[in-house]
């Protein structure tokens, strides 16, 4: 768009180099591709300088005049921004010229300690620009002809998408009939893996078409995202494709397994501490080179006078098959018998992460042993006979 | 509380140790088994408790069933193990390191010098009352009059009937107990009765009309005891006293053998006198005699008693060692004793129990790991083994 | 409805299983493992479930026993008839889980009827099964038959009785899965009501 204002264009470069606090808002790298194409028209913080009146539409001006008083507003906030951020600094008695977004965050949870619960209701001090979303531009010309075919869908980002994901998939089936008809195979080499990966979220695709889209089309749109995927000639159109996957977090490698302690008999160690299930609490060690012997609370495994228990306690130790070459002693309040053994359950297996190998925890992660089993009592709702029942309902 | 105990077992077993000592040599100095009588790896054909040794350690051994009949037919056996031999059609117990230590000590022991107590403990379910047993089958087979009480809370816990002694002031009578008791030591000692021909000392007066006169076998006094339920427990006490003064005199060996003992000491009971007021064990008339047997101012006499912490009541089951359970009156009663631990099944004897649970085809799933499993799980508790076994 | 985000997966316990899948899962959160299962060898996934139909009012330990003491019975039954069968030892099953599965299978229904209606009249149309459905029925008949006693009869008793008579497909479940059979077969002419 030729209606920006240079000047103040610069101005907001500068500022996002004093500020060089990553935005959260802020698109990560792979998804720029998709940002450059549906988002380039985003922010308007200028208004069109020369325009000829007499040809303005009704639409354009009243669209002039609503970035014209958003300009202002954001210079202000602005202004007001860079004002108490020195205020802030000088409290501080910091450098304000290198108070970055973290300082602020420090000491504004200094100077306003808030014991409120939800971290979003805490008093916080934050850029203009992620305060107040991103805008669209004027999505039409000065005689108010829209530029965007699907203007009047209201979404027209989010219906070009779709249009795009169906255009591919066309493509590639063609491509695939074609192969068909030559007898050629897909490459099985070049798969497209996304066990990886996942769709874009709502929220995220949201932002990157800067448009509100409904439940339902977003389910359209990874319907037809699937449908795209599951194409056998889906690594053809991999850069299209790799603009809406996200990465997983790899969860085998999501925590880190600590190193066993050596302790005075020159046995290797290690203390899980808290280890919750339901109301009980425990700290489970375990040591090897052992026999077997499992001390708890000073008792055996007699402890548990519930066959289920033992069993649960023993779990972790018959998968890896460490029964009988590792000790284990745990200590163990709260809670009843099932959750107490849940929690020493819960221990042993977090601590003998450290005694086996990758494959081993992996396939303990898959088993459900590493996940902590954080489900509470539902409490009792008031007009109801428990935590769902309802009371039986009468008619008079 | 605890410090006083163990100077006392200190003491015990130094005098243990030398004796074990000997015992050493002299199973080095047995044949070794003939060939016919091992069986398998977990049977022993050695039917004898008086022949084991070290060498069928860990394994089974059969009691024929007229013994079996004669000896246990008024309880001895838990009511699961008696199940068990139903099922398995046959009697049959191992032979353990416990039972092992206390033969040794019975056969080497001088009878002519005052009785030994040996008190037989360990925690629940290890197989004191098998132990037990096993001493009893010894017992029976080598002329001991057995006097043996099959589990002592049942007089303090479940009495039949308790009425007020007429003999003696504020003491609770239990006659029916009295004479289940007498029941019991006919038929274990039928035979030995019939064969030593025991008489009575003096003429004891039961009331105006009735009474036995001196020289009466002790077959008589104890037909009437039976007979006549109101003099039971009179009758038991008479008996007591009798073969207590047969045996110092040499006329007969008694082996005394009471399960649960501690609970003749625990001050709880579920009896209660007319103005419902707790009667404590001490004023049961039922318990004087056995109380007095198991003092050592008589000879040719031998007592094993066990201590059992499932004899308490609530709240008194922290520990199964003898100078907690038996409290202060109690060990001051008995001591000095012979303690004898029963602990849980060593590798071995798991390992044999096992394989005979899987000849009686009690246990049927047999994959890899199976033993590994159950020996975690029932921490070689032989109790919990079964308990765990049964459901497979 | 699950205190868990919707993307977690159940846990797979099977090593086996767990290799086939271990690829998709990898980058999946699990749930954590119940504690109802393990990895023992005595576990047993039908004898788990029937011991969730046996629980009432969450009593999981007393529904373990009574299950426990059933399987008790039923090796006792079945090793006293061994030790008096004469020849033929080998026909005789001792294994008191087997006995059960046998049981189930033996009295697993079909088909069952379901009123349709159908120009205001209600048919019973016979419908087929699904598998957890049949096998939900086989065993709440067994249960039931065997809930229903005198009440010096205890239940492990019953039950004990009710699974040694339908694993040798005798015996009143047996039979209740044969008249329902027998129903569903007099009202074939209404199986196209399912459709039409």
């Amino acid at each position: 768009m030729a209606l920006r204002v240079f000047g103040l264009n610069i101005i907001k470069n500068n500022r996002n180099i004093l500020q060089n606090v990553g935005k959260t808002n802020g698109v990560p790298t792979n998804q720029g591709a998709a940002a450059a194409l549906y988002a380039t028209q985003v922010t308007v913080e200028a208004a069109p300088a020369a325009v000829q009146k007499q040809k303005v539409s009704k639409a354009m001006k009243s669209y002039l005049k609503r970035a014209n008083e958003h300009d202002e507003f954001m210079k202000t906030q602005h202004l007001e921004f860079q004002i108490g951020k020195r205020h802030l600094a000088n409290m501080m008695g910091a450098d304000a010229e290198t108070f970055t977004q973290e300082d602020i965050n420090e000491a504004i949870s200094y100077l306003f300690p808030s014991g409120l619960y939800d971290k979003k209701a805490r008093p916080t001090m934050r850029t203009p620009d992620e305060v107040f979303p991103a805008r669209k531009a004027a999505e039409f010309d000065e005689t108010g002809r829209p530029f965007h075919s699907m203007f009047y869908t209201a979404k027209p980002n989010f219906f070009q998408l779709l249009h795009d994901i169906v255009e591919e998939t066309n493509k590639l089936n063609d491509l695939e009939e074609r192969m068909l008809r030559r007898g050629n195979k897909p490459d099985e080499n070049q798969k497209l893996e996304t066990a990886g990966f996942q769709l874009l979220p709502k929220e995220h695709l949201e932002r990157v078409l800067v448009e509100q889209i409904a439940d339902i089309e977003y389910q359209n749109f990874s319907n037809s995202m699937e449908r795209l995927i599951a194409s056998p000639y889906a690594y053809k159109s991999k850069a299209f494709i790799e603009r809406f996957l996200k990465p997983l977090i790899d969860q085998s490698k999501q925590l880190e397994v600590p190193k066993p302690k050596i302790d005075e008999q020159g046995r290797q160690y290690i203390t899980t501490y808290e280890c919750l299930r339901k109301t009980a609490r425990a700290d489970v060690t375990v040591r090897l080179p052992g026999t077997g012997k499992i001390t708890i609370n000073g008792q055996d495994i007699s402890y548990f006078s519930v066959e289920q228990s033992k069993e649960q306690l023993l779990f972790p130790l018959h998968f890896c098959d460490m029964l009988g070459k590792v000790d284990v002693e745990a200590n163990v309040e709260g809670g009843g018998t099932s959750g107490q053994a849940g929690a020493i359950r819960w221990g042993i297996a977090m601590s003998l992460r450290s005694f086996v190998d990758q494959e081993m925890i992996e396939s303990m992660r898959l088993a459900g042993l590493l996940t902590r089993d954080y489900r509470r009592r539902e409490r009792k709702k008031f007009g109801q006979e428990g935590a769902r029942r309802k009371y039986t309902w009468k008619k008079r | 509380m605890f410090r006083n105990q163990l100077g006392n077992l200190s003491r015990v077993s130094s005098q243990l140790q030398r004796i074990s000592r000997v015992e050493l040599m002299s199973t080095e100095v047995q044949p070794a088994e003939s060939a016919n009588s091992v069986i398998n790896e977990f049977r022993t054909a050695v039917t004898s408790p008086g022949e084991h040794s070290a060498l069928q350690l860990a394994k089974f051994y059969k009691i024929p069933a007229e013994e079996k009949k004669q000896i246990f037919a008024g309880g001895g056996l838990p009511k699961q193990y008696e199940q068990q031999i139903k099922t398995f059609t046959e009697a049959c117990l191992m032979v353990r390191q416990p039972a092992l230590e206390l033969l040794n000590y019975i056969k080497n022991a001088d009878l002519s010098k005052p009785a030994v107590r040996y008190v037989i403990y360990g925690d629940n379910g290890v197989g004191k009352t098998l132990t037990m047993a096993h001493v009893l089958h010894y017992g029976s087979l080598n002329d001991f009059l057995l006097v043996h009480v099959p589990w002592a809370p049942n007089w303090t816990k479940r009495p039949k009937e308790s009425t007020n002694s007429s003999t003696q002031e504020g003491f609770i009578d239990l006659p029916f107990d009295a004479a289940a008791w007498l029941v019991h030591f006919k038929t274990q000692n039928a035979k030995l009765l019939q064969k030593l021909q025991l008489k009575t000392s003096k003429e004891y007066v039961w009331s105006k009309r009735e009474s036995t006169p001196a020289g009466a076998t002790l077959v008589e006094l104890i037909e009437h005891g039976i007979a006549r339920i109101k003099y039971a427990t009179e009758t038991t006490a008479a008996l007591i006293s009798e073969l207590k003064l047969l045996s110092t005199g040499g006329q007969c060996k008694v082996l005394v053998a009471i399960d649960g003992f501690n609970a003749f000491f625990h001050p709880i009971t579920r009896i209660f006198s007319d103005n419902k007021q707790l009667v404590t064990p001490d004023r049961i008339t039922l318990t004087q005699p056995f109380l007095d047997i198991t003092k050592y101012d008589w000879t040719n006499g031998i007592c094993v008693l066990s201590v059992d912490k499932i004899a308490m009541t609530e709240g008194y089951m922290d520990s199964y060692m003898p100078r907690y359970l038996l409290g202060k009156t109690g060990f001051e009663h008995l001591d000095p004793f012979v303690p004898v631990h029963v602990t849980n099944y060593t590798d071995k004897e798991f390992l044999s129990c096992i394989n005979y649970y899987m000849d009686r085809h009690w246990i049927t799933k047999t994959q890899p790991g199976f033993e590994e499993q159950l020996k975690f799980m029932s921490n070689h508790n032989p109790y919990t083994l079964m308990q765990i076994v049964r459901g497979l | 409805m699950s205190v868990y985000p919707q993307h977690f997966v159940d846990p797979i316990i099977n090593k086996s299983l767990q290799k086939e899948k271990a690829h998709e899962l990898s980058h999946i959160p699990i749930k954590p493992a119940l504690n109802v299962s393990t990895d023992s060898i005595f576990y047993g996934e039908l004898k788990q479930k029937f011991t969730n139909y046996i629980l009432k009012e969450g009593n999981s330990a007393l529904a373990r026993e009574l299950l426990t003491k059933t399987f008790e019975i039923i090796k006792r039954t079945q090793i006293e008839r061994l030790h008096l069968a004469k020849g033929d030892k080998g026909s005789i099953i001792t294994d008191a889980e087997t006995l059960l599965i046998n049981a189930i299978e033996n009295t697993r229904p079909l088909l069952h009827l379901s009123a349709i209606k159908r120009g205001g009249v209600k048919y019973q149309v016979p419908i087929p099964l699904t598998e957890k459905k049949s096998y939900f029925l086989a065993m709440k008949w067994i249960l039931e038959a065997a809930r229903e006693k005198e009440r010096k009869v205890s239940l492990p008793e019953k039950l004990a009785w009710e699974i040694l008579d339908a694993a040798c497909g005798q015996g009143r479940v047996v039979k209740r899965k044969d008249d329902l059979h027998r129903l569903c077969e007099s009202n074939r002419a209404y199986a196209h009501y399912r459709w039409s």
